[in-house]
């Protein structure tokens, strides 16, 4: 997993009603209108969440079928957990991004 | 299970080619932080960024998702300031993936136009996390997901 692939997920888990949804889609694949049913939010908000999670690899959703249920991909979940890795992998993607920074900004100077 | 907590240590070193004034400056100016803080393709903006820059002060920031507008808060106390040298900073357990972390951001001067960045963060876990943890690599998402869902 690259380090914005981590930072995607640690950010996709930064969030109480997703990390809920993570544990529902423990117990088994689950649609919209099902994992919806315990939290006082919208489908609409809901859906939201599920994208976040799928796009952070967490979660895959079905594609042929209309209610396209959602299950979890433990890979992502499992390098997740080890996070003293992702913790660095966080860091390290920070500084990579501050290099970019101040080479942008000696640059600027310099012009 | 109990909730003993647990320190572990990490420590990530960087060099910078750039003078350390500037490397202080890019971690210390709201308009400088902004550029890097938060993760690829993310936005820091600078409304949302708070730098109350001495011992005791807190700082905020607040990162919002290019694809998606998903919003992310980082935020934490100073403990130490030491100008161009030293920045000790405490982040609270609150959203995030540990119980409360303590990080020391070490800067020096290389002599030679680069600047070394040392980075140690104490970070505090409960056998809970780690039992997560442990779970999750031993294949049973299930305990991991309790973990999720406790947090």
């Amino acid at each position: 997993m690259t380090v914005d692939q981590l930072s995607t997920t640690f950010a996709a888990l930064a969030d109480p009603t997703r990390r809920a949804i993570m544990a529902r889609l423990a117990q088994g694949e689950a649609t919209v209108n099902e994992l919806a049913e315990p939290f006082p939010i919208t489908l609409q908000a809901v859906s939201k969440h599920l994208k976040v999670l799928e796009r952070a690899g967490l979660i895959a959703r079905g594609r042929s079928a209309q209610l396209r249920p959602s299950r979890l991909q433990g890979d992502a979940l499992k390098e997740a957990a080890d996070w003293l890795a992702g913790y660095r992998g966080f860091w390290e993607g920070r500084f990579d991004r501050l290099d970019d920074h101040l080479r942008d900004i000696q640059r600027r100077h310099q012009a | 299970m109990t909730d003993r907590v647990t320190a572990q240590e990490i420590t990530i070193t960087r060099v910078f080619d750039a003078p350390r004034e500037l490397v202080w400056k890019a971690w210390t100016e709201p308009e400088q932080l902004a550029r890097w803080w938060g993760p690829a393709g993310w936005t820091n903006p600078l409304e949302t960024i708070s730098m109350d820059l001495r011992p005791g002060g807190r700082f905020s920031v607040t990162s919002v998702s290019d694809a998606d507008g998903t919003e992310m808060t980082s935020e934490g106390v100073y403990r130490e300031v030491v100008e161009m040298e030293r920045l000790v900073f405490d982040e609270p357990a609150e959203n995030a993936w540990h119980e409360g972390a303590v990080s020391t951001a070490t800067f020096t001067d290389l002599g030679d136009g680069r600047t070394e960045v040392v980075l140690h963060s104490t970070i505090n876990t409960t056998d809970e996390m780690r039992a997560g943890a442990e779970a999750g690599m031993a294949g049973s998402l299930d305990r991991l997901a309790e973990h999720l869902a406790a947090r």
